[in-house]
């Protein structure tokens, strides 16, 4: 029982050391003059996508966002019970078929819903 | 995999469904409350017809269909036949959501069904899951601060409750490697005393899954969601929290108890003292916290946590006695009808009064007997009950509880008990005193629809019959208790 636990102090161990020496390795790289050290605006940037940022990342969202993150979860979740069903369709057979049918209709019902409250529009 | 023994809960469903499409396409919104009805009228109907026969369990034995499961089905529905009742006027209130109010009911009903059906840990979460996501909603429904701030109570206490209980189900899934209850007793009742007491694994998760079902049930330590979420909520939605959720809550709990950790007798000894002392303190602190209260809601809501821990003495009873004695089973299941049909004619009562007064304070029920004789009599009928005082239900509920109590040599609980109905008898008497012998502040007769008159007395007629023939009741209760293990 206890043995199991020292080979996880093992491992423990050994992340730290290999992230330490990840670490060390530039700056030693860097002491030792290897790396040249010519800065300039691009490069102390914080790196993203290579492009320069427009603005600040503060930025409202449309409320509206919100009810399309609900209706794309619902969707997800279906997506997620249709790939298992799909993979072994022939397995599951017709019963397996009338199950997926009630889910989609579980979830069809409250798209209809969705499109009855105008969620759907944007205004 | 048998469709037909699933129809009960297909219905509500479909029903559920059925009204949510309706509500989008018509406007007249009766007609919500009459498709509602008539699907939990036909559910309880194919309920009713599948009674008394023994079928085997359904989805690889996750889903019970023993009389014990069908009989908390019945009362479920009757329950929620009554809240829809005592809902339509009430609705009037917010009258832009009434499609989803219906729908919502019908959903944590069906969530309520399945609990009371479930033999599967994971089937167990997501029955809870399913009715409590409906209940935050609708207890929420009135939209003003105080209703929004029980629901969030209700929602963060509530998932938290959850996450216990789920760590409570791995430990015991990890302890057996057993989700479904039958096997887990297997397992259980296969080991030695000593592998199982030299790992805490087990008691800890059944520690866990009384705190994680003790939140659903209001048991003490788990109660403080009650009083704000009970005066928050919408009142038929109070007593539909105080009534269903816990029946199905302890449905779950006999279930679980008796099926999985009945039978080492040692075992069952241990979770039996627990619910000894959560009895205890339940019984004491609701009666005594329920006594300086102002607000008739908040003071029921005590009152709820009082009566929890004497169906807990029910639940002590069946851990310290043999598992062969159905006293205690059964006398909880003749506890808990009772205590459905008297808190619900009590709730409609005040929903029929405060309709009218437009408040819930117990001073403003001055003089009600002379404004409204009829529901101040039904009021006191239901309080009388509640106190257990016969010749209503209450009485007799709590005589075969205590005697079940009794019969396990737990005769310091009977009497701690007895001393907290005393204690309880102050303050439901005071809101009939106020009722009957104050002088009331106008004349005015108070005058309520009849469908809040229909549902008061049919909970009325129920807790008299009960408390005058209870024979036959208890004869259902036996029968119902008889639960299979698979």
């Amino acid at each position: 029982m206890i043995a199991n636990y020292g080979y996880i102090g093992l491992f423990l161990i050994a992340v730290i050391l290999f992230t330490l020496l990840m670490v060390t390795i530039p700056i030693a790289l860097r002491f030792l003059r290897i790396v040249p050290d010519n800065p300039n605006p691009v490069k102390n940037s914080i790196f993203e996508c290579g492009m320069e940022t427009i603005g600040k990342t503060w930025v409202q969202f449309n409320f509206h966002y919100y009810f399309y993150v609900l209706i794309f979860l619902a969707l997800d979740v279906l997506v997620i019970f249709l790939y298992p069903w799909a993979v072994s369709l022939r397995q599951l057979g017709i019963s397996g078929l009338i199950t997926i049918l009630i889910l989609i209709t579980i979830i069809f019902v409250g798209y209809i819903y969705a499109w009855r409250k105008k969620v759907l529009e944007w205004k | 995999m048998n469709l037909a023994l699933f129809i009960p809960e297909l219905t509500l469903a479909v029903f559920a469904l059925l009204v949510i499409l309706l509500d989008l396409f018509t406007e007249q919104k009766r007609l919500l409350v009459q498709v509602s009805v008539s699907g939990l009228v036909i559910s309880a109907g194919v309920t009713l017809a599948m009674w008394g026969e023994s079928f085997p369990a359904i989805f690889n034995n996750m889903l019970a269909v023993d009389n014990f499961a069908l009989f908390f089905k019945l009362l479920l529905l009757g329950v929620a036949f009554l809240v829809i009742l005592a809902s339509i006027s009430y609705t009037q209130k917010f009258a832009r959501f009434q499609g989803e109010y219906y729908a919502l009911v019908l959903l944590s009903t069906l969530g309520m069904m399945l609990m009371a059906a479930t033999t599967d840990l994971i089937a167990i979460y997501i029955a809870l899951e399913l009715t409590s996501l409906s209940l935050y909603a609708l207890v929420g429904f009135l939209k003003d601060s105080k209703s929004t701030e029980s629901s969030l109570k209700y929602l963060l206490l509530g998932a938290i409750a959850s996450v216990v209980l789920l760590y409570g189900m791995a430990l015991i899934f990890g302890f057996t490697g057993q989700t479904q209850l039958g096997e887990i007793a297997r397992v259980i009742q296969a080991m030695s005393p000593q592998t199982i007491l030299s790992f805490p694994a087990l008691t800890l998760g059944l520690v866990m899954l009384i705190t994680g079902f003790g939140f659903k049930i209001a048991a003490v330590p788990f109660q403080m969601w009650v009083p704000d979420v009970y005066e928050g909520a919408p009142t038929p939605i109070t007593a539909y929290l105080s009534v269903a959720s816990k029946a199905a809550g302890f449905a779950l709990i006999l279930r679980v108890f008796f099926s999985a950790f009945g039978l080492p007798e040692w075992l069952s000894l241990n979770w039996g003292i627990i619910f000894a002392f959560l009895a205890v303190i339940g019984m004491t602190l609701g009666n005594i916290a329920a006594i300086p209260q102002t607000n008739i809601k908040r003071m029921l809501g005590y009152s709820s946590i009082a009566q929890a821990g004497y169906l807990l003495v029910g639940m002590a009873a069946m851990g310290f006695s043999p598992v062969v004695d159905i006293l205690g089973r059964s006398s909880i299941i003749f506890f808990l009808t009772s205590y459905a049909l008297t808190n619900m004619g009590a709730f409609i009562a005040i929903i029929a009064i405060s309709n009218k007064l437009d408040s819930d304070l117990i001073d403003d029920y001055t003089g009600i007997g002379k404004r409204a004789p009829l529901v101040a009599l039904a009021l006191t009928l239901c309080l009388v009950s509640l106190i257990g005082m016969p010749p209503a239900a209450g009485f007799m509920a709590k005589f075969y509880i205590f005697s079940a109590a009794v019969r396990s040599n737990l005769l310091w609980l009977v009497i701690i008990a007895v001393i907290n109905s005393v204690i309880s008898a102050y303050y439901y008497l005071r809101v009939v005193n106020v009722m009957w012998l104050g002088k009331a502040a106008s004349e005015e007769k108070i005058s309520s629809p009849g469908t809040l008159r229909l549902g008061l007395v049919l909970s009325c007629l129920g807790v008299l019959l009960l408390g005058i023939i209870p024979g036959f009741a208890m004869l259902l209760a036996e029968f119902a208790a008889r639960i299979f293990v698979f």
